[in-house]
């Protein structure tokens, strides 16, 4: 797994982000960014159990809300009311 | 002591320390000499400015982490917006276009940084933005194979073929490993380019741009806004940033608090749902205006309670006590603020925070000014200091994080847009200043930390406006100098007698009053808004806050190469650049100056304008039946009140819609030129003029030699023949020399432009006015304009701004040059512009803040609407240029913003470094 889709990683731009944890910037690419012993499952569609993969592009279906539509696995799930872990 | 104006040392914050030590060392020698001979001036402080305080450690350490940080483009609101609007496909436009935002809007991830007092951000990214293919999604369509494969996408048109965005910093300028670069900007990671592209793919036929060029194409004369678009006489279309240069106004949620909005909505909706009242064009929408706000309210409640939830997240995993405490104390203000009044500065201040994001949000945004925060969160601030519940100094603290917080706002435009016009600056400009509702000095004890934040904070955003008035107090006055002596290309100063005589001139038709007038305050850059007083209940007073009260005043015919056009008068209509047949020939002979004016202002400029206006007109009007402006009209007295949003006019002013010029010195200039050594001196015939420079008085042009300024002249073959009419074109009457003869053809062209504006009338059914700023578009106009006969050298930059003199040509100082700045009445327009560098020698120590007070002081006495400084010199931005690593937060004033060095494109920064720099 990879810092950035860990539950203490702090979005800061396309290549990088924060180590809520330890306060340290975490590349999200190449060396240095797999992440630590204290990885925790962070907060994409891809996590989640309403979430069925698709394509090869990773975009698939969220079966979450009343209407079914599609989704892309990265899209950030912290503030989606329908959020559940598989 | 503090030697922060010092160019080197703003450039090199590093190596302040040190020079600090030296000069020290100078003083001490220079005092040493000065007693031995009998004069102890230890005790003397004129020579010396005030000591600036260094900016809070948590400013320190978030401005380094901002600048190290990447222009980001993330699909999460893209996704969500395109997901409701199209799973509400068949509601009422208002309440879908409400569904989409909110639900985009609350659905973000929210990102709160360790050591942040304020939370909220545009996006997840620290410098985050998002594309809008509901407005624009050609760029996408036309490049998604492109982006598919990784490669760049081709240029979106020809205005972005020409325009050049600064590399440095933060910007992405190509792809690299997992980064896909955008506009020549942004960057945005590989795996969300597909959903990117299908998300476009939905509004390829539907979106503003799309929708809008159909309705224009049916117009018989749509060939010809097509030539000036493809020559880049005009240099862009309104669909492009349609919401912006306006002043946000943030009463609504100050005074009432988001639970009461949506009880208010409540209310008006069962008063007006299904009633036309007397308006039977727009009355019915009323209703479904108020269902809208209601949405939005709620959506912008839930976004906040979001970073609550966030920060309580992160709390429960901080192990450090005291980042624990911080991110539960962000909790509770964001609990407090999503639902309540404020009840603190700090509450106030991040509400005022999140309204802005919301806005900036709603649609391409470029210029949403805050207005004079320092009066309107003069209550709470007063408040908390007499409770003891804060002090000054934590003030400051939060208003240097708010700083870092609204620098960090992106656009994402196409490249001709973000780089061609903006130099990748959104513009939120806060002002200080002007009169209160009863005619008195309007600055607060609040206003006077706002500047001391900008002074320890140094950031390009918000760019700060005095609004100067003979009333408003002198040590203010001074310490507006102080900061300006910074080096840091603010604050700006604006005639706040000038803006009101605009505003009871313009809106007078829409009942504008003394008391209105006095609420001005600039939009964007310094687009001069119209606004007004509302009665905040707070800590049990009434205090009349100032704020925004019409929609876009940046909209409208956009910047048009005034020497362009004369260029093409003069080929009779043809575009040599491009082969293209812009004019109808007009097949005159031009044997007077009249007759040339005549075809200039009458025939090819009448033309262009009655052309783009309609253009325009169905570009705007597109955008409001498509993308109502719910939220922004919340945030806009008196929308809420009648019930409309401000594309339907709810605003109390709406005569908003400008015509940009570009090059106007440029212009002015080049027919004093034509006047003197064709017309009036019948040196040469207007025949050996033109062939003069249409071969660039044998001059290598600025894409040959690289450099845009017109500094570097590398002679071809042909030099030798055009070398006395060059020179007699060099040396021909130039502006900003207090010269009669150049600054009567200024006055007569402002003359004449007020009744075509009067004249023209917008999507709004009201009047234009000018727009006289150029933003960065003197850049990539030059670039498409040949020499002129001013002696201007085919591809260089135009003189920036409208007041500016074509650089090194004003020969008899400032004082001449206000002269003849201040030739016609300033209050016929929304604007003029006038920048101005300085050495920093000279206006060393506090008798030199005294000497720059006066100077602005002298240009607002005369009627000079605006001016700023670039206390800089020229050596230190050459060092920069080619050594830009060395100076990240090296600042510069371009023309109404200010931007990092080494974020403005090549062109910019030649015409920086060129500019006249006064040293004495």
């Amino acid at each position: 797994m990879k810092h950035f889709e860990c539950a203490n990683f702090l979005h800061l731009d396309c290549e990088k982000g924060m180590c809520s944890k330890s306060k340290m910037i975490v590349p999200m690419d190449g060396a240095g960014s797999d992440a630590c012993p204290m990885f925790e499952e962070g907060f994409m569609c891809r996590f989640c159990k309403h979430f069925s993969p698709e394509d090869k592009y990773e975009t698939g279906i969220c079966n979450g809300f009343e209407k079914k539509d599609w989704v892309y696995a990265q899209c950030g799930a912290f503030s989606c009311e329908k959020f559940e872990r598989k | 002591m503090i030697l922060c104006y010092n160019a080197e040392s703003t450039a090199k914050l590093s190596v302040v320390k040190e020079v600090k030590e030296t000069k020290m060392d100078n003083r001490s020698k220079i005092q040493e000499i000065l007693k031995r001979r009998g004069l102890d001036v230890s005790a003397v402080t004129d020579f010396e400015d005030e000591e600036v305080k260094e900016p809070s450690p948590r400013f320190t350490k978030l401005i380094n982490t901002y600048y190290a940080m990447k222009n980001t483009v993330d699909m999460e609101y893209p996704y969500w917006y395109n997901r409701v609007w199209w799973e509400n496909e068949g509601d009422i436009p208002e309440i879908r276009r409400a569904k989409a935002e909110a639900a985009a809007l609350s659905h973000m991830t929210p990102t709160i940084l360790p050591g942040e007092l304020l939370f909220g951000n545009k996006t997840r990214n620290f410098r985050g933005a998002f594309c809008f293919p509901w407005v624009d999604a050609s760029f996408f369509n036309a490049a998604a194979e492109a982006m598919m494969a990784g490669v760049d996408a081709p240029p979106e048109s020809a205005a972005d073929a020409v325009s050049v965005v600064g590399s440095g910093g933060g910007n992405v300028t190509e792809d690299y490993g997992n980064i896909v670069s955008i506009a020549k900007k942004f960057g945005i990671r590989r795996e969300e380019i597909p959903c990117l592209v299908k998300v476009a793919k939905y509004w390829d036929n539907g979106s503003v741009e799309r929708v809008s060029a159909r309705l224009s194409q049916a117009r018989p004369d749509y060939q010809k806004w097509k030539n000036y678009r493809d020559s880049v006489l005009v240099m862009f279309d309104s669909w492009a940033i349609p919401q912006g240069r306006e002043v946000i106004n943030y009463y609504l949620p100050l005074e009432y608090g988001f639970d009461k909005i949506i009880e208010m909505c409540d209310e008006k909706i069962a008063q007006t749902l299904g009633e036309a009242g007397d308006d039977g064009v727009l009355g019915m929408n009323r209703g479904y205006y108020y269902i809208a706000c209601k949405i939005m309210a709620q959506g912008i409640s839930k976004w906040i309670e979001n970073y609550a939830k966030r920060a309580e997240f992160l709390a429960a995993r901080e192990t450090d006590g005291k980042q624990k405490k911080e991110y539960l104390d962000i909790a509770e203000v964001a609990h407090h603020i999503a639902h309540k009044q404020p009840s603190t500065f700090r509450q106030a201040l991040n509400l005022t925070l999140m309204c802005h994001y919301g806005v900036v949000n709603e649609d391409p945004h470029s210029g949403q000014s805050i207005g004079r925060l320092g009066q309107i969160l003069q209550p709470f601030y007063e408040k908390d200091i007499a409770d003891g519940i804060t002090t000054d100094e934590e003030v400051i603290e939060l208003l240097e994080l708010y700083r870092i917080k609204i620098t960090a706002i992106e656009c994402f435009a196409s490249s001709g847009v973000t780089g061609g016009v903006l130099s990748g600056n959104t513009f939120n400009n806060l002002s200080i200043g002007g009169l209160n509702y009863d005619g008195l000095s309007a600055v607060t004890p609040l206003e006077y930390l706002i500047v001391e934040a900008g002074m320890r904070g140094k950031t390009t955003q918000p760019t700060l406006s005095l609004l100067y008035d003979e009333k408003t107090p002198e040590d203010f006055l001074l310490k507006v100098a102080s900061c300006i002596k910074l080096g840091l290309g603010y604050p700006a100063i604006m005639n706040n007698q000038g803006g009101m005589n605009f505003m009871l001139r313009q809106y007078q038709p829409e009942g504008m009053n003394i008391y209105d007038a006095r609420a001005w305050a600039p939009g964007g850059c310094l687009e001069t808004s119209p606004g007004c007083f509302q009665p905040l209940h707070y800590n049990g007073k009434v205090t009349m806050i100032p704020g925004g009260a019409g929609p876009t005043a940046g909209t409208g015919i956009h910047f048009t190469g005034m020497p362009k056009l004369l260029e093409l008068v003069l080929s009779n209509g043809y575009d040599r650049r491009t082969g293209i047949q812009v004019f109808e020939p007009h097949n005159r002979s031009l044997d007077t100056y009249e007759e040339l004016l005549d075809v200039y202002y009458n025939v090819y400029l009448q033309e262009l304008l009655e052309v783009s206006n309609r253009i325009n007109n169905l570009q705007m009007d597109t955008h409001r039946k498509l993308c109502p402006t719910v939220w922004a009209s919340l945030l806009k007295a008196d929308c809420f009140k009648v019930g409309q949003n401000q594309s339907h006019l709810g605003a109390r002013y709406n005569g908003t819609i400008n015509f940009e010029s570009c090059g106007t010195v440029n212009l002015i200039n080049s027919l004093a030129s034509l006047k003197k050594n064709v017309y009036d001196g019948k040196k040469y015939t207007l025949e050996e003029l033109k062939d003069a420079i249409f071969n660039n008085f044998g001059f290598k042009t600025a894409f040959e030699t690289g450099v845009y300024s017109p500094d570097r002249r590398e002679a071809t073959e042909k030099a030798t023949k055009y070398g006395r009419i060059f020179a007699d074109c060099i040396n021909a009457p130039k502006y900003g020399n207090a010269d009669p003869y150049v600054d009567s053809i200024l006055r007569d062209y402002e003359e004449r432009m007020l009744p075509k504006m009067l004249n023209l009338r917008s999507y709004m059914g009201k009047q234009y006015y000018m727009c006289q700023i150029s933003v960065s578009t003197h850049g990539p106009q030059g670039a498409i304009t040949l020499a002129t006969a001013d002696g201007r050298l085919c591809g260089t930059t135009y003189a920036d701004a409208s007041m500016s003199p074509a650089p090194t040509t004003d020969k008899n100082g400032l004082y001449a040059l206000f002269t003849s700045a201040t030739c016609y009445d300033h209050a016929m327009c929304q604007n003029s512009q006038m920048n101005v560098k300085i050495h920093p020698s000279a206006i060393k120590g506090t008798q030199g803040t005294r000497k720059l007070l006066d100077v602005y002081r002298a240009y607002m006495r005369k009627g000079g609407f605006h001016i700023q400084f670039n206390v800089t010199s020229s050596e230190v931005l050459k060092k920069a240029q080619e050594n830009p690593d060395d100076y990240r937060d090296l600042m510069v004033r371009v023309a109404g913003f200010t931007q990092y060095w080494c974020e403005i494109g090549k062109p910019i920064q030649d015409e920086v470094i060129f500019r006249t720099e006064y040293d004495s």
